[in-house]
Protein backbone atom coordinates (compact mmCIF):
# COMPACT_ATOMS: atom_id res chain seq x y z
CA UNK A 1 0.00 0.00 0.00
CA UNK A 2 1.57 3.86 -1.01
CA UNK A 3 1.25 6.20 1.57
CA UNK A 4 -1.43 8.79 0.88
CA UNK A 5 0.25 12.50 0.62
CA UNK A 6 -0.25 13.59 3.57
CA UNK A 7 1.89 10.82 4.91
CA UNK A 8 4.74 10.93 2.29
CA UNK A 9 5.05 14.94 3.16
CA UNK A 10 5.71 14.03 7.20
CA UNK A 11 8.07 11.14 6.37
CA UNK A 12 10.01 13.73 3.67
CA UNK A 13 10.00 16.02 6.36
CA UNK A 14 11.26 13.86 8.88
CA UNK A 15 14.19 12.81 6.65
CA UNK A 16 14.97 16.85 5.75
CA UNK A 17 15.13 17.02 9.57
CA UNK A 18 17.41 14.05 10.19
CA UNK A 19 19.70 15.10 7.16
CA UNK A 20 19.83 18.66 8.44
CA UNK A 21 21.10 17.50 11.54
CA UNK A 22 23.24 14.80 10.20
CA UNK A 23 24.65 17.51 8.57
CA UNK A 24 25.57 19.30 11.98
CA UNK A 25 27.47 15.98 12.72
CA UNK A 26 25.03 14.56 14.88
CA UNK A 27 25.54 10.74 14.59
CA UNK A 28 22.50 9.84 16.49
CA UNK A 29 20.14 11.17 13.21
CA UNK A 30 22.41 10.09 10.91
CA UNK A 31 22.03 6.44 12.64
CA UNK A 32 17.94 6.99 12.71
CA UNK A 33 18.13 8.46 8.55
CA UNK A 34 20.08 5.10 8.03
CA UNK A 35 17.58 2.38 9.52
CA UNK A 36 14.61 4.33 8.02
CA UNK A 37 16.36 4.26 4.93
CA UNK A 38 18.70 1.70 4.65
CA UNK A 39 15.89 -1.43 3.43
CA UNK A 40 14.87 0.40 0.54
CA UNK A 41 18.53 1.19 -0.42
CA UNK A 42 19.71 -2.18 0.07
CA UNK A 43 17.00 -3.47 -1.92
CA UNK A 44 17.91 -1.24 -4.83
CA UNK A 45 21.63 -1.51 -4.75
CA UNK A 46 20.79 -5.77 -4.11
CA UNK A 47 19.12 -5.58 -7.65
CA UNK A 48 21.54 -3.87 -9.30
CA UNK A 49 24.71 -5.74 -8.27
CA UNK A 50 22.90 -8.96 -7.96
CA UNK A 51 25.69 -9.80 -4.87
CA UNK A 52 25.22 -9.37 -1.24
CA UNK A 53 28.76 -8.58 -0.68
CA UNK A 54 29.04 -5.57 -3.23
CA UNK A 55 25.70 -4.14 -2.33
CA UNK A 56 26.64 -4.02 0.92
CA UNK A 57 30.26 -2.42 0.31
CA UNK A 58 28.05 0.18 -1.95
CA UNK A 59 25.73 0.86 0.69
CA UNK A 60 28.77 1.51 2.96
CA UNK A 61 29.99 4.06 0.90
CA UNK A 62 27.13 5.47 -0.16
CA UNK A 63 26.13 6.53 3.55
CA UNK A 64 29.66 8.00 4.15
CA UNK A 65 29.07 9.97 1.30
CA UNK A 66 26.18 11.01 2.87
CA UNK A 67 27.61 11.68 6.40
CA UNK A 68 30.04 14.18 4.66
CA UNK A 69 27.72 15.70 2.06
CA UNK A 70 24.65 15.40 3.85
CA UNK A 71 24.95 19.68 4.05
CA UNK A 72 24.65 19.69 -0.08
CA UNK A 73 21.19 18.75 0.20
CA UNK A 74 18.67 20.82 -1.10
CA UNK A 75 14.90 20.81 -2.19
CA UNK A 76 15.86 21.41 -5.06
CA UNK A 77 17.30 18.24 -5.88
CA UNK A 78 14.16 16.09 -5.26
CA UNK A 79 12.78 14.55 -2.03
CA UNK A 80 15.08 13.80 0.53
CA UNK A 81 14.50 9.52 -0.66
CA UNK A 82 15.12 10.39 -4.06
CA UNK A 83 18.54 12.15 -3.38
CA UNK A 84 19.58 9.10 -1.18
CA UNK A 85 18.30 6.99 -3.74
CA UNK A 86 20.65 8.52 -6.78
CA UNK A 87 23.87 8.73 -4.60
CA UNK A 88 22.71 4.79 -3.89
CA UNK A 89 22.31 3.75 -7.96
CA UNK A 90 25.47 6.45 -8.85
CA UNK A 91 27.64 4.04 -6.63
CA UNK A 92 26.12 1.17 -7.68
CA UNK A 93 26.51 1.77 -11.45
CA UNK A 94 30.55 2.55 -10.78
CA UNK A 95 30.82 -0.48 -9.05
CA UNK A 96 29.08 -2.47 -11.73
CA UNK A 97 31.31 -0.47 -14.49
CA UNK A 98 34.26 -1.67 -12.25
CA UNK A 99 33.00 -5.04 -12.43
CA UNK A 100 32.41 -5.51 -15.93
CA UNK A 101 35.67 -4.72 -16.85
CA UNK A 102 37.08 -8.04 -14.27
CA UNK A 103 34.89 -10.59 -15.60
CA UNK A 104 32.13 -11.90 -18.38
CA UNK A 105 28.99 -10.50 -18.37
CA UNK A 106 27.20 -13.93 -18.12
CA UNK A 107 25.76 -14.23 -14.75
CA UNK A 108 24.72 -10.61 -14.84
CA UNK A 109 22.75 -11.22 -17.77
CA UNK A 110 21.01 -14.35 -16.70
CA UNK A 111 20.09 -12.96 -13.50
CA UNK A 112 18.77 -9.80 -14.57
CA UNK A 113 16.55 -12.17 -16.88
CA UNK A 114 15.55 -14.07 -13.96
CA UNK A 115 14.89 -11.19 -11.99
CA UNK A 116 12.31 -9.64 -14.96
CA UNK A 117 9.56 -11.00 -13.85
CA UNK A 118 9.44 -10.52 -9.73
CA UNK A 119 9.30 -6.40 -10.85
CA UNK A 120 5.54 -6.76 -10.62
CA UNK A 121 4.40 -3.36 -11.62
CA UNK A 122 5.08 -0.62 -10.13
CA UNK A 123 2.74 -0.55 -7.13
CA UNK A 124 5.05 -2.09 -4.68
CA UNK A 125 2.27 -3.93 -2.80
CA UNK A 126 5.16 -5.66 -0.88
CA UNK A 127 7.34 -2.64 -0.03
CA UNK A 128 7.04 -2.00 3.65
CA UNK A 129 7.90 2.02 3.77
CA UNK A 130 6.75 4.17 1.65
CA UNK A 131 8.75 7.10 0.28
CA UNK A 132 6.21 8.14 -2.25
CA UNK A 133 2.60 9.23 -2.31
CA UNK A 134 0.33 6.62 -4.00
CA UNK A 135 -0.39 9.78 -6.63
CA UNK A 136 3.35 10.00 -7.32
CA UNK A 137 3.61 6.49 -7.74
CA UNK A 138 0.67 6.15 -9.78
CA UNK A 139 1.99 9.18 -12.20
CA UNK A 140 5.54 6.97 -13.09
CA UNK A 141 3.26 3.11 -13.54
CA UNK A 142 0.34 5.07 -16.08
CA UNK A 143 2.88 6.37 -17.89
CA UNK A 144 5.05 3.14 -18.27
CA UNK A 145 1.63 1.50 -19.06
CA UNK A 146 1.11 3.92 -22.39
CA UNK A 147 4.98 2.84 -23.55
CA UNK A 148 4.92 -0.53 -25.99
CA UNK A 149 6.52 -3.47 -24.36
CA UNK A 150 10.36 -3.16 -25.74
CA UNK A 151 9.88 0.82 -24.66
CA UNK A 152 8.76 -0.22 -21.10
CA UNK A 153 11.38 -2.99 -20.37
CA UNK A 154 14.63 -1.48 -21.47
CA UNK A 155 14.09 1.17 -19.11
CA UNK A 156 13.35 -0.78 -16.84
CA UNK A 157 16.11 -3.68 -17.37
CA UNK A 158 18.74 -0.19 -17.37
CA UNK A 159 16.97 1.55 -14.43
CA UNK A 160 16.30 -1.32 -12.22
CA UNK A 161 18.95 -3.81 -13.14
CA UNK A 162 21.59 -1.46 -14.27
CA UNK A 163 21.83 -3.58 -17.77
CA UNK A 164 23.82 -1.55 -20.73
CA UNK A 165 22.55 -1.38 -24.11
CA UNK A 166 24.19 -4.13 -24.98
CA UNK A 167 22.68 -6.32 -22.15
CA UNK A 168 19.49 -5.53 -22.63
CA UNK A 169 19.76 -5.84 -26.49
CA UNK A 170 21.18 -9.73 -25.61
CA UNK A 171 18.38 -10.06 -22.62
CA UNK A 172 15.53 -8.94 -25.06
CA UNK A 173 16.61 -10.76 -28.12
CA UNK A 174 16.72 -7.70 -30.24
CA UNK A 175 19.52 -5.50 -32.00
CA UNK A 176 21.64 -2.77 -30.01
CA UNK A 177 20.22 -0.12 -32.31
CA UNK A 178 16.73 -1.18 -31.79
CA UNK A 179 16.85 -1.12 -28.04
CA UNK A 180 18.84 2.67 -28.18
CA UNK A 181 16.08 4.07 -30.22
CA UNK A 182 12.92 2.51 -27.54
CA UNK A 183 15.15 4.33 -24.78
CA UNK A 184 15.11 7.69 -26.22
CA UNK A 185 11.03 6.99 -27.83
CA UNK A 186 10.18 5.94 -24.27
CA UNK A 187 12.17 8.96 -22.32
CA UNK A 188 10.14 11.22 -24.49
CA UNK A 189 6.72 9.70 -24.57
CA UNK A 190 7.19 9.56 -20.78
CA UNK A 191 8.52 13.32 -19.65
CA UNK A 192 5.50 13.91 -22.24
CA UNK A 193 2.99 11.90 -20.37
CA UNK A 194 4.71 12.78 -16.82
CA UNK A 195 4.42 16.95 -17.58
CA UNK A 196 1.07 16.52 -19.18
CA UNK A 197 -0.47 14.77 -15.83
CA UNK B 1 28.03 14.68 -30.88
CA UNK B 2 26.64 18.45 -30.01
CA UNK B 3 25.13 19.01 -26.54
CA UNK B 4 23.19 21.60 -27.85
CA UNK B 5 19.65 21.55 -28.18
CA UNK B 6 17.20 21.31 -25.45
CA UNK B 7 15.69 17.75 -26.76
CA UNK B 8 19.38 16.44 -27.30
CA UNK B 9 20.03 17.32 -23.87
CA UNK B 10 17.20 15.87 -21.65
CA UNK B 11 17.64 12.51 -23.72
CA UNK B 12 20.93 12.53 -22.44
CA UNK B 13 20.08 13.32 -19.27
CA UNK B 14 17.67 10.74 -19.36
CA UNK B 15 19.99 8.08 -20.51
CA UNK B 16 22.47 9.21 -17.66
CA UNK B 17 19.78 8.82 -15.17
CA UNK B 18 19.34 5.57 -16.33
CA UNK B 19 22.59 3.92 -16.39
CA UNK B 20 22.97 4.17 -20.52
CA UNK B 21 26.60 6.54 -21.10
CA UNK B 22 29.34 4.45 -21.00
CA UNK B 23 33.08 5.60 -21.36
CA UNK B 24 33.58 8.65 -23.05
CA UNK B 25 30.67 9.64 -23.58
CA UNK B 26 29.40 9.75 -20.02
CA UNK B 27 33.00 11.47 -18.66
CA UNK B 28 31.89 14.25 -21.00
CA UNK B 29 28.58 14.72 -20.06
CA UNK B 30 29.69 14.77 -16.46
CA UNK B 31 32.32 16.98 -16.93
CA UNK B 32 28.90 19.46 -18.50
CA UNK B 33 27.01 18.64 -15.32
CA UNK B 34 29.85 20.89 -13.99
CA UNK B 35 29.12 23.65 -15.52
CA UNK B 36 25.41 23.76 -16.67
CA UNK B 37 22.99 24.68 -14.08
CA UNK B 38 20.49 23.26 -16.95
CA UNK B 39 21.54 20.48 -17.40
CA UNK B 40 21.73 20.10 -13.64
CA UNK B 41 18.03 19.92 -13.82
CA UNK B 42 17.26 17.89 -15.78
CA UNK B 43 19.09 15.14 -14.30
CA UNK B 44 17.42 15.72 -10.95
CA UNK B 45 13.84 15.85 -12.76
CA UNK B 46 14.65 12.34 -14.38
CA UNK B 47 15.94 11.55 -11.03
CA UNK B 48 12.65 12.29 -9.34
CA UNK B 49 10.33 10.77 -12.36
CA UNK B 50 12.65 7.36 -12.10
CA UNK B 51 12.43 7.14 -8.04
CA UNK B 52 9.18 5.25 -8.21
CA UNK B 53 10.62 2.41 -9.69
CA UNK B 54 13.56 1.96 -7.56
CA UNK B 55 11.49 2.71 -4.28
CA UNK B 56 9.09 0.19 -5.77
CA UNK B 57 11.40 -2.56 -4.70
CA UNK B 58 10.33 -4.67 -1.59
CA UNK B 59 12.62 -3.73 1.13
CA UNK B 60 15.74 -5.75 2.22
CA UNK B 61 17.03 -4.75 5.51
CA UNK B 62 21.27 -4.73 5.55
CA UNK B 63 23.25 -7.46 8.17
CA UNK B 64 23.43 -5.93 11.49
CA UNK B 65 26.86 -5.37 10.78
CA UNK B 66 26.97 -3.04 8.01
CA UNK B 67 26.17 -0.24 10.42
CA UNK B 68 28.76 -1.22 12.26
CA UNK B 69 31.19 -1.10 9.62
CA UNK B 70 29.47 2.56 8.18
CA UNK B 71 30.30 3.98 12.43
CA UNK B 72 33.76 2.57 12.21
CA UNK B 73 34.32 4.90 8.65
CA UNK B 74 32.51 7.68 10.78
CA UNK B 75 34.57 7.71 13.56
CA UNK B 76 38.15 7.43 11.22
CA UNK B 77 37.05 10.65 9.87
CA UNK B 78 35.89 12.45 13.14
CA UNK B 79 35.08 16.20 12.88
CA UNK B 80 36.87 18.64 14.81
CA UNK B 81 35.22 20.47 17.30
CA UNK B 82 32.71 18.58 18.57
CA UNK B 83 32.23 17.43 22.09
CA UNK B 84 30.17 14.30 23.75
CA UNK B 85 28.69 15.56 26.65
CA UNK B 86 29.02 12.99 29.78
CA UNK B 87 26.40 11.03 31.63
CA UNK B 88 26.86 12.81 35.20
CA UNK B 89 25.46 9.47 36.48
CA UNK B 90 28.78 7.33 35.84
CA UNK B 91 31.11 10.17 35.15
CA UNK B 92 30.41 10.61 38.97
CA UNK B 93 30.91 7.19 39.36
CA UNK B 94 33.72 6.85 37.62
CA UNK B 95 35.39 10.04 39.63
CA UNK B 96 34.66 8.66 43.01
CA UNK B 97 36.19 5.35 42.07
CA UNK B 98 39.65 4.48 42.16
CA UNK B 99 39.25 5.86 38.51
CA UNK B 100 42.03 4.35 35.73
CA UNK B 101 41.01 5.59 32.37
CA UNK B 102 42.72 3.54 29.27
CA UNK B 103 42.16 4.26 26.14
CA UNK B 104 44.15 2.15 24.02
CA UNK B 105 43.68 1.91 20.24
CA UNK B 106 43.99 -1.70 19.63
CA UNK B 107 46.11 -2.94 16.43
CA UNK B 108 44.66 -5.77 14.58
CA UNK B 109 47.40 -8.60 16.33
CA UNK B 110 45.56 -8.78 19.38
CA UNK B 111 42.44 -10.20 17.63
CA UNK B 112 42.40 -13.86 17.20
CA UNK B 113 43.17 -14.71 13.52
CA UNK B 114 40.53 -17.24 12.55
CA UNK B 115 38.07 -14.90 13.85
CA UNK B 116 35.69 -12.65 12.05
CA UNK B 117 36.83 -9.60 12.43
CA UNK B 118 35.44 -7.54 15.68
CA UNK B 119 33.20 -4.56 14.78
CA UNK B 120 34.81 -2.75 17.80
CA UNK B 121 37.21 -3.48 20.66
CA UNK B 122 37.67 -2.02 24.07
CA UNK B 123 41.32 -2.72 25.76
CA UNK B 124 41.19 -2.75 29.70
CA UNK B 125 43.90 -1.93 31.63
CA UNK B 126 45.24 -0.78 34.40
CA UNK B 127 46.91 2.09 35.68
CA UNK B 128 50.27 1.22 34.58
CA UNK B 129 49.04 0.54 31.21
CA UNK B 130 49.48 -3.26 31.50
CA UNK B 131 46.21 -4.56 29.07
CA UNK B 132 44.04 -6.39 31.32
CA UNK B 133 41.28 -7.67 29.16
CA UNK B 134 40.50 -7.29 25.08
CA UNK B 135 36.87 -6.84 25.05
CA UNK B 136 35.35 -7.56 20.73
CA UNK B 137 32.02 -7.19 19.63
CA UNK B 138 30.49 -9.14 17.15
CA UNK B 139 27.75 -8.40 15.57
CA UNK B 140 26.80 -11.25 13.32
CA UNK B 141 27.29 -13.50 16.04
CA UNK B 142 25.69 -11.39 18.44
CA UNK B 143 27.57 -11.77 21.23
CA UNK B 144 31.06 -10.18 22.80
CA UNK B 145 33.65 -12.00 23.93
CA UNK B 146 35.45 -11.30 27.10
CA UNK B 147 39.23 -12.11 26.66
CA UNK B 148 41.61 -11.93 30.12
CA UNK B 149 45.31 -10.85 28.85
CA UNK B 150 46.61 -11.72 32.28
CA UNK B 151 44.85 -13.78 34.89
CA UNK B 152 43.08 -11.15 36.48
CA UNK B 153 41.19 -12.00 39.68
CA UNK B 154 38.55 -10.25 41.47
CA UNK B 155 38.89 -9.11 45.30
CA UNK B 156 38.73 -11.79 47.67
CA UNK B 157 34.32 -12.66 47.92
CA UNK B 158 33.86 -10.22 44.79
CA UNK B 159 33.00 -10.71 41.60
CA UNK B 160 33.94 -7.86 38.86
CA UNK B 161 30.95 -6.97 36.63
CA UNK B 162 30.76 -5.08 33.05
CA UNK B 163 28.60 -2.62 31.74
CA UNK B 164 28.02 -0.47 29.03
CA UNK B 165 27.70 3.07 29.19
CA UNK B 166 25.23 4.64 26.96
CA UNK B 167 25.11 7.83 25.64
CA UNK B 168 21.66 8.70 27.28
CA UNK B 169 20.86 6.57 31.18
CA UNK B 170 21.56 4.11 33.28
CA UNK B 171 24.72 1.68 32.89
CA UNK B 172 23.84 -1.13 31.67
CA UNK B 173 24.68 -4.89 32.89
CA UNK B 174 26.74 -6.90 30.36
CA UNK B 175 27.54 -9.71 32.25
CA UNK B 176 29.97 -10.98 35.03
CA UNK B 177 33.92 -10.67 34.01
CA UNK B 178 36.02 -14.10 33.60
CA UNK B 179 39.78 -14.24 35.34
CA UNK B 180 41.24 -15.82 32.43
CA UNK B 181 40.71 -17.37 29.30
CA UNK B 182 37.52 -16.06 27.03
CA UNK B 183 34.50 -15.69 28.09
CA UNK B 184 31.33 -14.92 25.44
CA UNK B 185 28.02 -13.14 26.15
CA UNK B 186 25.25 -13.16 24.03
CA UNK B 187 23.92 -9.71 23.50
CA UNK B 188 20.76 -8.61 22.19
CA UNK B 189 20.07 -6.68 18.76
CA UNK B 190 18.86 -3.80 21.30
CA UNK B 191 21.78 -3.60 23.13
CA UNK B 192 23.61 -3.91 19.87
CA UNK B 193 22.40 -0.74 18.91
CA UNK B 194 23.25 0.64 21.97
CA UNK B 195 26.46 -0.63 22.02
CA UNK B 196 27.35 1.25 18.37
CA UNK B 197 26.56 4.61 20.13
CA UNK B 198 28.08 3.63 23.47
CA UNK B 199 30.05 6.06 25.42
CA UNK B 200 32.35 2.92 26.72
CA UNK B 201 32.96 0.21 28.69
CA UNK B 202 32.69 -0.05 32.47
CA UNK B 203 33.56 -2.84 34.91
CA UNK B 204 32.95 -2.60 39.11
CA UNK B 205 33.40 -4.70 41.75
CA UNK B 206 29.87 -6.11 42.79
CA UNK B 207 29.17 -9.13 45.44
CA UNK B 208 29.68 -12.82 44.01
CA UNK B 209 26.95 -13.26 41.02
CA UNK B 210 27.11 -9.64 40.04
CA UNK B 211 25.45 -6.43 41.21
CA UNK B 212 21.60 -7.09 42.93
CA UNK B 213 20.00 -3.97 41.95
CA UNK B 214 20.75 -3.84 37.72
CA UNK B 215 23.33 -0.22 38.55
CA UNK B 216 26.54 -0.54 39.42
CA UNK B 217 26.81 -1.25 43.67
CA UNK B 218 30.91 -1.04 44.40
CA UNK B 219 33.35 0.84 43.05
CA UNK B 220 34.30 1.17 39.40
CA UNK B 221 37.14 -0.23 38.63
CA UNK B 222 38.03 0.41 35.05
CA UNK B 223 36.80 2.65 32.09
CA UNK B 224 37.41 1.60 28.32
CA UNK B 225 36.56 3.21 25.32
CA UNK B 226 34.84 1.03 22.69
CA UNK B 227 36.40 2.13 19.18
CA UNK B 228 34.91 0.83 16.27
CA UNK B 229 37.42 -1.58 14.20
Amino acid sequence: MAASTAESEDRNRRLTDLLHATAQGRQAAFQELYRLVSPQLFAVLLRILKRRDLAEEALQDALLSVWRNAASYTAEKGAPMTWLLSICRYRALDSLRRRRREVSLGPILDQAEDGQDALSGLAGETAETNFLSKAEERALEDCMQRLNDGQRRSIRLAYVDGCTHEEIAASLKSPVGTVKSWVRRGLESLKRCLEAA
Amino acid sequence: MKYQGVKLQNLLAGEYVLGLLQGAARRRFERLLMESNSLRAEVSAWENRFAALGLALPSVPPPDYLWWRILGGLRREARPGRSTSGNTFWRAWAVAATLVLAVVLVTQHYVPAPEQKPAAVAMVSDAKGQPLWLISVHPEDKRIDMKAVVPNPPPAGKSYELWMLPQEGNPVPMGLMNDTGTKSEHVTAEQLARLAEAKGLAISVEPPGGSPTGLPTGPVVYIAALVAS
